[in-house]
């Protein structure tokens, strides 16, 4: 079953996956509407900013036995298994941010959904897109990402790009003819890195 | 306090600076540097210059890792992208050092039909060399007809009826044959800049490295051009800087005193409040508010305006001036343009401050608008100061915090003054490049960032170089650096390596030359050429370097393209937005030598940065036939 899949490596931190899954999870599914809605949507997915500046798109895992869903009192926090999706149901919330203590990754939010029950705060994470996914479309931050930190595929896919990758690397000559993605991002995550650790020296 | 402010120590090196941050943390004012973390991760196509949003077909972005999108909807690839960005950035630096220009010539034009009153020539020496430069007969004419007719002259530069721009006429002839084999001579200052604008339309000029040669046509139109006229029109308004003592960082306030600051980069205003700061009158008034005088500071460039001029002291570069509101003992900060934070309006509703801008073009949230013109700039600047002297008793004395002692510096090094320095002539500091006592000499510039640890760059960089006597000219906020660290006081040659410290022991000047705003640049450039023109060789020849350590703005940009392109090696702190391309980082780090004798390299870590500029003289000092020693 394909999954999203989060290449960190690849992440340019441009943030438009937090632009989209806002836009997919509002009333209009529009840009300009979503921003004219109330309550505001909010995106799903986050960026998280790494030691040296570098991007990071942290989401819900969707985990197996999932945490959030063992501690949620009320019952609210349930499986899809069709999408193997971990979804919450907002009439049954209370509010109470247990999920959000056991989630290890941080990626359930508090606040009124667009998409949930009105004038009333609930637990918000991300839902894999399933109603996108009802409608044959890919979950709206892989498809907006085009520089393929996100991806939506068979985990089986990716195992296996990544394991061809290693033993590429580990072939004999390797050094010599290095593949390297993309110079230009490598080049500046250096310099970036070198501006960083500048900060810590004696002066 | 210092266990508060240690955390502060990663973002500035300055102590004014780490203990204003706390007293912002304290008062829980937000700053640049909480905006800068709320922005991480910055857009990595944007770093790299992969989006264009140069139409409507777009935005568009190329995907660097090569499986998404490698062109925009109109078929431009990374290269065309990311040399069309970057040559919008020189467009946009060009303009606004331009346009600065434009206005001083205005105020010259206004000046000779007398109706800017308080404006006056000051150099009429100065005005009679310029003038003779551009054609403009002067024999037996008064200097304000002279005046009159230089304006219109220079109007002219920024037009479209020239083969090329009047002040070239500097610039050394095998520089000018260079230039001319690539196409590169600046007809017309606006010209440049709006063929820039043209050619990055969609479908116009999709040759990158065509775009790259227009980039340095657009640049060379400032450097020669707009900037140019800007720096010798503010020395005939105002006077041509002579070496002069001052002070400098956040304890040049006085809290005893009304405290008026001038923030931007155009003389032209910030002249007459300095002059309306004197006014007896006022002064008295400000005895009767209970103040013990009026003291007036500067911020930025316009500050080094004032400070190379009239020794007026310096509070402080670009990512000091928030934090220079946080004193709680600025009755009134006066603004022009250019490298003014919109962020500073809000940061003054926390304090009795008043703020004001000036300027047709730059207006701000927060501030009061108060138009300056020619016409009306000395009664206008009396009114404002009158009115920040009436602010005084405003202030509230518990909130006062100026927790420093202001520095010593000296600036005022025109090319003039250095010239005049060494008795008139370059023969001197010729005669000690050739004995070795000092390997050479690099112009460090630029701005603040908060990429880069506050004025870590600029000074690690001076006093490396120093150390092994290379002679520092800096300007702009690189300038107000290295003055708070202390390293312009003529006591600061026991920095310096041997050579460089006996010749400015000498000459009792310290190692470090302040030459003055970041317009000013070009007096390092027309220095550069009279050197080259007595040797008779070409800029690119000499054991000379550029650097910007913690450059932001695209003037900075403007700046380091028409260093290099006349001919003078650079080194950049912060990436320029081009890594996107490999063709074009290639040109901008090797190709341009062949093109122009000169390149770029980007290095953060200033330490390295010296290896580089120490490398790079002493090649050309063996070119020279100099001797010359292994770095």
């Amino acid at each position: 079953m394909k999954q999203v899949v989060i290449h960190p490596e690849r992440c340019v931190g441009c943030m438009q996956c937090m632009v989209a899954c806002a836009t997919a999870h509002s009333k209009t599914k529009s840009l300009p509407g979503a921003l004219g809605e109330s309550p505001l949507p909010k995106p799903r997915i986050h960026l998280g900013t790494g030691l040296y500046r570098e991007g990071f798109p942290n989401r819900c895992r969707h985990c197996d036995p999932a945490p959030c869903m063992m501690v949620c009192l009320p019952g609210a926090i349930y499986r899809e298994e069709v999408g193997n999706t971990v979804l919450i149901n907002g009439e049954k919330c209370i509010n109470c941010a247990t999920c959000a203590m056991a989630c290890p990754f941080g990626v359930i939010r508090y606040h009124e959904d667009s998409l949930g029950p009105p004038g009333k705060a609930i637990a918000v994470k991300c839902d894999n897109c399933i109603d996108r996914r009802a409608r044959g479309q890919v979950p709206a931050c892989v498809e907006v990402c085009k520089c393929g930190a996100l991806t939506f595929e068979e985990p089986s896919s990716s195992f296996k790009r990544k394991t061809d990758e290693m033993a590429r690397r580990v072939s004999a000559g390797a050094e010599e003819r290095a593949e390297v993605a993309s110079p230009g991002f490598v080049l500046m995550n250096v310099l970036k890195r070198a501006q960083v650790e500048l900060s810590g020296r004696e002066a | 306090m210092s266990d508060k402010t240690k955390k502060f120590e990663k973002y500035t090196i300055t102590r004014d600076g780490q203990l204003m941050l706390g007293k912002a943390e304290q008062e829980q004012i937000e700053t640049v540097w909480d905006r800068f973390e709320d922005q991480l991760p910055q857009c990595g196509y944007c770093e790299m210059g992969l989006s264009c949003r140069n139409c409507a077909m777009g935005p568009c972005r190329v995907d660097p890792f090569g499986e998404g999108p490698q062109k925009g909807v109109c078929g431009a690839d990374a290269d065309i992208i990311v040399a069309r960005n970057f040559g919008r950035m020189i467009a946009a630096g060009a303009a606004s050092h331009s346009d600065h220009g434009r206005d001083l010539v205005e105020v010259l034009e206004k000046v000779s039909q007398g109706k800017a009153p308080g404006y006056k020539i000051n150099d009429s020496e100065k005005l009679m060399r310029v003038a003779a430069e551009y054609g403009v007969a002067t024999e037996g004419k008064d200097a304000l007809t002279v005046a009159g007719e230089l304006s219109y002259a220079m109007q002219e530069d920024y037009g479209t009826r020239k083969k090329g721009i009047q002040l070239i006429s500097r610039v050394p002839p095998k520089r000018l044959k260079v230039w001319e084999k690539l196409g590169i001579i600046p007809r017309g200052i606006d010209r440049e800049t709006s063929e820039m604008m043209h050619r990055t339309h969609m479908g116009v000029d999709n040759d990158w490295l065509n775009l790259l040669l227009q980039g340095m046509r657009n640049a060379l139109s400032d450097g020669w051009g707009g900037s140019l006229i800007a720096t010798e029109v503010s020395d005939i308004l105002f006077g041509t800087p002579k070496p002069v003592s001052s002070t400098v960082n956040i304890g040049v306030l006085k809290e005893d005193h009304v405290n008026i600051l001038v923030h931007g980069h155009n003389p032209v205003v910030s002249e007459m409040i300095c002059r309306a700061a004197e006014d007896n009158e006022l002064v008295r008034l400000a005895r009767e508010k209970g103040a013990k005088g009026i003291n007036l500071a500067g911020l930025c460039c316009t500050g080094n305006e004032l400070l190379m001029r009239h020794g007026v002291p310096m509070a402080g570069n670009h990512l000091m001036t928030e934090l220079v509101l946080m004193t709680g003992a600025v009755e009134m900060i006066l603004v022009d343009y250019q490298c003014i934070m919109p962020s500073l309006g809000h940061v003054a509703k926390c304090f009795h401050t008043r703020m004001i801008s000036t300027s047709d073009k730059a207006k701000f949230p927060g501030m009061d608008h108060r138009e300056f013109h020619p016409e009306n700039a000395a009664q206008l600047a009396r009114e404002l100061v009158k009115e920040a002297v009436e602010n005084f008793t405003n202030r509230n004395p518990d909130r006062v915090y100026i927790p420093v002692d202001p520095v010593q510096c000296m600036a005022g090094f025109s090319v003039e003054a250095i010239l005049g320095a060494l008795g008139g002539s370059p023969a001197p500091l010729i005669d000690a490049l050739k004995a070795g006592k000092i390997r050479g000499a690099a112009g460090i510039v630029g701005c603040n960032n908060p990429k880069i640890r506050q004025d870590y760059g600029h000074v690690t960089l001076a006093k490396r170089l120093i150390e092994n006597d290379i002679l520092v000219l800096d300007t702009g906020c690189a300038s107000v650096a290295t003055a708070k660290a202390g390293l312009k006081v003529p006591e600061a040659i026991r920095l310096a390596g041997p050579g460089l410290k006996e010749v400015c022991g000498a000459l009792g000047i310290p190692p470090v030359l302040h030459v003055g705003s970041c317009v000013d640049n070009v007096r390092i450039m027309v220095l550069a050429a009279a050197l080259a023109n007595t040797l008779g060789t070409d800029i690119s020849d000499l054991p000379l370097a550029g650097a910007a350590p913690e450059w932001y703005s695209e003037k900075a940009v403007s700046i380091g393209v028409y260093v290099v392109a006349s001919g003078i090696f650079t080194v950049l702190g912060p990436t320029p937005p081009i890594t996107g391309s490999a063709k074009v980082v290639n040109m901008a780090t090797a190709g341009l030598n062949d093109a122009v004798g000169a390149c770029f390299a980007v290095e953060p870590d200033p330490e390295k940065a010296a290896v580089l500029i120490r490398r790079h003289i002493e090649k050309k000092r063996k070119g020279l036939g100099l001797s010359s020693i292994e770095v």
